[in-house]
């Protein structure tokens, strides 16, 4: 991989939970526009990882993270970064659907309007249509954008939350298992609109899906009892993995 | 030991004979082979012992409730049986009687005069002008009040009268002990509602062995019959519970029968129970409901529904006497409702904020160190009795207020003020608020909080815009419920806004509240049925559906946030 082409370089990253070891020197190199996969059983540690990469560990009390994460080149694992102007750039998409408890306009437009992206309303609007339209949410709730958005299904719900991600202009966007709690056609439509949004993005995406993982990433990293067994291309670790455990992890006896 | 004693014990023996019987006859009657039997052994013996105490203690439980009242209907009808011919004698005397009949026609011709009288002054107070005159007015009213002294000496010597007739009747009955029980009825029988209970209660606390307020060989001869009356209804009662006892005990272990389904049927058994527990406590609360609804219309008939609600002058000093000349009273209830108005507001202002801050800070800010040590003393300041606040109100925040108002140069400034009952009020809601609050907030999702950091939002920005926002009907609930606590609470204010109904805006002025009048309507010396008690009764209904208005409310809201996120 050519030192130009990643967006995210980690080096030697340890997270502990208190006493407790979570990430063993993980050291990997994320591609831009691309989608990269962490796959993993139950406790591996990839979720940890991907909250390393916008520092949401800060929010846990006891969590400590060493080691260097560069973000196009800038060191972001850095006490004096100030993690709310990282969180702009890095977004973040969670397990369930958690739209705010305000209307499916507010909710697009909540960081535009933290971050004061916006100089007149009429750009707001702007800011919040294009922002549904890339999470393909537009035509569905077009005409009701100041319903609450707790009242659209699960689904919606979720590319409801993709678009509030999107609106801020993030360089980098973090899934956390983003279909786990939908079901198959909502599913399909969300990983169409992954498959999308890899033209302007950086995408890190966590499954528990090998076929999810499969159909949607370029890259994917193997993560086990917290180290890093093996990262590539999505092909190679599908078709030809190195490690034996990795092999074991995809053909399902373990995990 | 005593009678009731005994057979409450006896029936527990008696209760553990049937489990014993039930599990030993089921168990015999299936041998070895235990698994034919249907339910458990001890199934068998529950439903026995349940069959046998539960329709035995209903009927304990309905002789400890109405056991005494039956007792004096019984004994009270009996002596008024026995003093009928002497009771019509009585009255036959009284209508022929002359001199009574004389003063009491004269006694009505005053009164009719006074009320004529009555007329003629407001006819003379309402004209304006010229036309008026004064010294007439003066000339009628000295006129009344001489009439009306007239009046209360001719109801006086009436009064004489009818009691030397019944005196005279009273004498002529023998000294014994049939004689008493005589005197004991005709007494009974001509004495009012009131002095009826007062009797009976006189003659209760002689037959109980205590100190009555009066005593006389009637009342000696009542508490006996008492005595005598009980003890037969507590050995029927006994009789009673043996033979239902007895009866449910043979019942039961009849069914019991290999195939006979013990475990479903106390499962019905037990259901019965709790359903009467359930029906208890409804009903209870349907009585003081429907005794508070009684009692307050009995009110509107006195004093109209738009007086008592729109009136702006409340004293409810009423003259003793029908025909007094005095105040007659003024039901307007605005003033109190100001009154509790304001200091619910006063309240509200000093306990919302500060306990929906200290609950955020608790939940959002403070470390679990912090958290253990604060959480618990908010929750002393909620276990201080209100009389404690009601007198640091009194003697510490009144007589600060005066110092602070009047350096300021408000002049006339009283201690008792609604200022400082609100403020102490507001005090000892904090705690309500905030724990309520705390509750909520942390009942937030995580998820919805990462959502926020994750789009970049501060701490502060995350709280007030998401997590308020998602606490909101928890909250407002909390606020709710706050409110219908601060209209109840009573203590406080008595001792520290004052007993003035004044209609004011000034918070420095002594209001009083519904509570309060409640309380000053209700203590000391009262006749139960004039219309200054029973306006209690209406000042009763009010808080209770203002508090039950605001209940309701605050239910529905926090009902419609527990479906959307649990």
């Amino acid at each position: 991989m050519s030192e130009t082409n990643s967006k995210v370089e980690v080096r030697d990253v340890d997270v502990f939970y208190g006493d407790k070891q979570a990430l063993n020197s993980v050291s990997i190199d994320i591609p831009k526009n691309s989608v990269t996969a962490f796959i993993g059983p139950s406790g591996c540690g990839k979720s940890t990882f991907l909250r390393c990469l916008n520092r949401m560990n800060d929010t846990i009390e006891g969590a400590r993270v060493e080691g260097s994460i560069k973000i196009d080149g800038e060191e972001i694992n850095d006490k004096h970064l100030d993690p709310v102007i990282l969180r702009a750039r890095v977004g973040m998409v969670f397990q369930k659907p958690n739209p705010f408890p305000k209307s499916i306009y507010d909710n697009v437009a909540y960081g535009p309007r933290i971050h004061g992206l916006a100089q007149s309303s009429d750009e707001l609007d702007d800011i919040v249509e294009q922002s549904l339209r890339k999470a393909g949410l537009w035509e569905e709730v077009s005409d009701r954008l100041s319903h609450p958005g707790t009242s659209l299904s699960g689904g919606q719900q979720q590319r409801l939350v993709i678009a509030r991600a999107i609106a801020v202009n993030p360089e980098v966007i973090l899934m956390d298992e983003p279909c786990s709690a939908l079901d198959p056609i909502a599913t399909a439509r969300i990983e169409g609109l992954i498959d999308e949004l890899r033209e302007n993005y950086c995408i890190v995406i966590v499954t528990h899906s090998m076929q999810q993982a499969a159909r949607v990433s370029q890259q994917t990293a193997f993560f086990h009892l917290g180290d890093l067994v093996e990262h590539g291309p999505t092909e190679t670790i599908f078709t030809n993995p190195r490690e034996q455990k990795t092999q074991d992890y995809i053909m399902g006896r373990f995990g | 030991m005593s009678i009731d004693t005994i057979i409450a014990f006896s029936l527990l023996v008696v209760v553990a004979g049937g489990f014993y019987a039930g599990r030993t006859r089921a168990i015999r009657l299936v041998g070895d082979a235990r698994r034919e039997l249907h339910s458990l052994p001890n199934y068998y013996g529950y439903y026995v012992a349940l069959w046998t105490g539960l329709p035995a203690l209903l009927v304990l439980m309905a002789y400890a409730l109405i056991g005494g009242q039956v007792a004096d209907r019984m004994v009270v009808s009996e002596l008024t049986r026995e003093a009928a011919p002497l009771t019509s004698t009585y009255l036959e005397t009284l209508t022929n009687d002359a001199d009574y009949q004389a003063l009491t026609a004269a006694a009505a011709q005053q009164r009719g005069r006074v009320v004529e009288l009555n007329e003629e002054i407001s006819r003379l107070r309402s004209t304006r002008g010229e036309d008026r005159d004064p010294a007439m007015i003066e000339a009628r009213r000295a006129e009344q009040l001489e009439v009306l002294n007239l009046a209360t000496d001719t109801d006086a010597q009436a009064v004489r009268r009818q009691e030397e007739i019944s005196q005279g009747i009273l004498d002529s009955i023998a000294e014994d002990a049939g004689g008493y029980r005589i005197r004991a009825g005709f007494q009974l029988e001509l004495g009012g509602n009131a002095a009826k209970q007062l009797f009976m209660a006189d003659a209760r606390r002689i037959a109980d062995g205590r100190i009555a307020s009066r005593t006389s060989p009637a009342l000696d001869a009542a508490a006996a019959s008492l005595v005598e009356t009980e003890a037969l209804i507590r050995r029927s009662v006994a009789g009673l519970v043996i033979l239902m006892a007895i009866a449910g005990f043979g019942l039961s272990r009849f069914q019991i029968a290999p195939s006979f389904r013990a475990r479903n049927n106390v499962e019905r058994l037990v259901l019965v129970v709790l359903f009467l527990s359930s029906l208890i406590a409804i009903l209870t609360t349907v009585g003081i409901v429907a005794s508070l609804l009684f009692e307050s219309l009995r009110f509107f008939r006195e004093v109209p529904l738009q007086e008592f609600l729109f009136g702006l002058q409340w004293s409810p000093q009423i003259a003793i006497r029908a025909d007094q000349v005095g105040q007659s009273g003024a039901f307007g209830a605005v003033p109190l409702f100001a009154g509790t108005a304001m200091i619910t507001l006063i309240a509200m202002v000093v306990a919302v904020p500060i306990g929906l801050f200290s609950a955020i800070y608790l939940s959002e800010y403070a470390g679990t160190r912090f958290r253990q040590i604060a959480k618990p003393l908010l929750e002393i300041l909620a276990g201080i009795p209100t009389v404690v606040y009601g007198f640091f109100a009194l003697l510490t925040v009144g007589p600060f207020i005066r110092g602070i108002f009047g350096a300021l140069g408000f002049e006339d400034v009283v201690t008792q003020s609604a200022l400082s009952a609100g403020l102490v009020m507001g005090v000892m809601i904090i705690p309500f608020i905030s724990s309520l609050s705390d509750d909520v907030i942390n009942s937030v999702p995580q998820t919805l909080r990462d959502g926020s950091y994750a789009m970049g939002a501060t701490k502060s920005e995350t709280i007030r815009q998401v997590v308020l926002p998602a606490a909101l009907p928890g909250i407002v609930g909390a606020v709710l419920l706050a409110i219908s606590r601060a209209i109840g609470e009573t203590m406080i204010v008595v001792m520290a806004a004052g007993q003035g109904a004044n209609l004011t805006a000034n918070p420095l002025e002594a209001v009083t509240t519904i509570t309060v009048q409640i309380v000053m309507l209700l203590t000391g010396d009262q006749e139960f049925d004039s219309v200054k008690t029973l306006s209690a009764f209406a000042l009763g209904l009010v808080l209770f559906i203002l508090t039950l208005i605001m209940n309701i409310i605050a239910l529905r809201v926090v009902r419609r946030y527990r479906e959307k996120y649990d």
